[in-house]
């Protein structure tokens, strides 16, 4: 058990030297999944139903997203709290998304010369779930993490400090 | 246990030229041996041999009595620090001396261990944060020296670790690697062209020249009693000054001067009368109150001494003079001064080789 306490006092000790790269790295991931999402839900041929504003919304949301998340993972990198907190919101904001584009063009249906064609079928519509679900995982994973360890770095330090305060008292 | 083991090496390269003839050493436990010698000479060729970073073309390198002289660098348990510090600018301090470990998959937490005792032992665990480029040059030797430590190697070897740093950093670093010889007690091969660092860090001193070795040694023993014409002329600062002299049966006679041979004197040199030999006189040998005349050239204080400059002995038989005189003194140019020679040291003239 001792040992066991040694080895976490040094896994938290080496986040004082070492970059937070799985927070870091889920948010990397986040980016990579709402790309995964976007080239899936533009490339569709379903003739004018998406010239709308609704799209050019996504289509500017979508560049925040993926400039909100890029930084979030430099911040977290470097143990920067508030980073995690701003990725947890934006997170909840990937799952919301579903109930936004993706869910009015799975409910459409165009009118074309075969018939009622669905704006989106039931395939490409769990696919961008899947893909904005995932990208809202890794955005509350970034976030879960950011926040963990920052708290084990402060503890880390708080330890470290009072191991040289307490070596200066020896000496 | 890191016993080192030079026997019979030569370096010969792909064009022909030899850098290294007949190399051999033998580096006990714990001893700490700087290669000495003018730039050329073979010593850094040496040490990358003993690293494995060069083939040794003939001989044999025994580690602890085992045969490495074919071995790969990375098997041969040996750390190198180089002159131009080799770290990576991207990685922080710590990731720098984790690296090696980190390449060897070893367990993250032991690496955390390693590196914090080396930064330690070396003042740099403010540092560890930082990158290469945020510290001086003595730091970042020391984080250099501080990857080596990490990896716990048999032997470290040192090429010119402190070419790179100012007078002031050079001098505080070199007590740094003394100390840190001291703390591990490890094994070192140190090469350098400064002869001060190698005097002040050498158990043996290894002196080279033209690929060859010249003398093996403590520092004493190079200084006191050089083997021959360029260890004599190499080891000290400033270098010894030399006289041809013709001995004669009762004095050693040059143009300029005259040194009555004494007993012991007529002992080392029963072979050499009516023969012309090399006087060597050390500038921290000579002292004023003589009968020697020295025409100053130049005056230098250095505080506790005075370095004089000048020649002794007229026209073509005028020889280039340093002498090292205690106290302050103010000659100017063109000055006489009258001094004498504390202690001799005598060459053969043909072979250089000292006579004792």
């Amino acid at each position: 058990m001792a040992n066991s306490g040694e080895e976490q006092a040094i896994r938290r000790d080496r986040l004082r030297f070492t970059k937070n790269k799985s927070a870091a790295n889920c948010a990397i991931l986040a980016i990579v999944f709402d790309v995964l999402y976007f080239i899936s839900i533009y490339k569709s041929d379903a003739g004018s139903w998406y010239y709308s504003l609704l799209i050019g919304m996504s289509v500017v949301y979508n560049l925040i997203f993926m400039l909100v998340a890029f930084l979030v993972s430099e911040g977290s990198k470097n143990y920067l709290v508030q980073y995690s907190y701003v990725i947890a919101v934006v997170g909840i904001l990937q799952f919301v998304r579903i109930g936004i584009l993706p869910a009015r063009a799975h409910a459409a249906v165009l009118e074309t010369a075969e018939g009622m064609v669905p704006v989106m079928g039931d395939a490409q519509f769990a696919r961008v779930a899947f893909y904005l679900a995932a990208s809202g995982i890794c955005c509350l994973a970034s976030a879960f993490l950011g926040v963990t360890k920052c708290r084990q770095l402060a503890e880390a330090e708080k330890a470290a400090a009072m191991t040289v305060s307490n070596s200066e008292i020896t000496s | 246990m890191a016993n080192l083991s030079l026997q019979h090496i030569d370096k010969i390269y792909d064009n022909n030229v030899q850098a290294v003839f007949d190399f051999n050493l033998e580096v006990q436990d714990g001893e700490f041996i700087v290669l000495v010698g003018p730039s050329g000479c073979g010593k850094s060729t040496t040490l990358r041999m003993v690293a494995g970073l060069e083939d040794i073309s003939k001989g044999r390198l025994l580690l602890d009595g085992k045969d490495i002289t074919q071995m790969p660098p990375k098997d041969r348990d040996m750390a190198m620090v180089f002159q131009n510090y080799a770290l990576y600018g991207h990685m922080t301090i710590y990731e720098n001396m984790a690296f090696s470990l980190t390449l060897r998959k070893e367990d993250p937490n032991v690496i955390h261990k390693k590196v914090l005792a080396a930064a330690e032992i070396l003042g740099l665990t403010p540092q560890l944060n930082k990158k290469p480029g945020q510290l001086s040059g003595g730091q970042r030797q020391r984080v250099a020296m501080g990857r080596s430590i990490v990896r716990n190697p048999k032997v470290f070897l040192f090429d010119e670790p402190l070419s790179n740093l100012d007078a002031k950093l050079r001098s505080s670093t070199r007590r740094e690697v003394l100390l840190l010889h001291k703390r591990l007690n490890a094994t070192m091969l140190y090469v350098t062209h400064d002869q001060t660092e190698a005097l002040t860090l050498a158990d043996r001193i290894v002196c080279m020249s033209m690929g060859r070795v010249q003398q093996v040694g403590t520092p004493l023993e190079l200084y006191d009693t050089p083997a021959n014409l360029f260890v004599a002329s190499f080891i000290g600062l400033p270098p010894m000054n030399f006289f041809d002299v013709h001995v004669d049966s009762d004095a050693l006679v040059h143009p300029a001067f005259r040194l009555p041979i004494d007993g012991q004197m007529r002992q080392t040199l029963e072979h050499y009368f009516g023969k012309q030999i090399t006087l060597g006189v050390r500038p921290e040998n000579i002292s004023e109150g003589g009968d020697i005349p020295i025409d100053v050239s130049a005056n230098e204080n250095l505080g506790m001494n005075t370095l004089v400059h000048g020649h002794i002995g007229q026209g073509a038989d005028a020889v280039k003079v340093s002498a090292k005189l205690r106290g302050w003194c103010d000659y100017k140019a063109g000055d006489a001064v009258k001094v004498k020679f504390d202690r001799l040291h005598f060459f053969n003239k043909e072979t250089t080789n000292a006579i004792r």
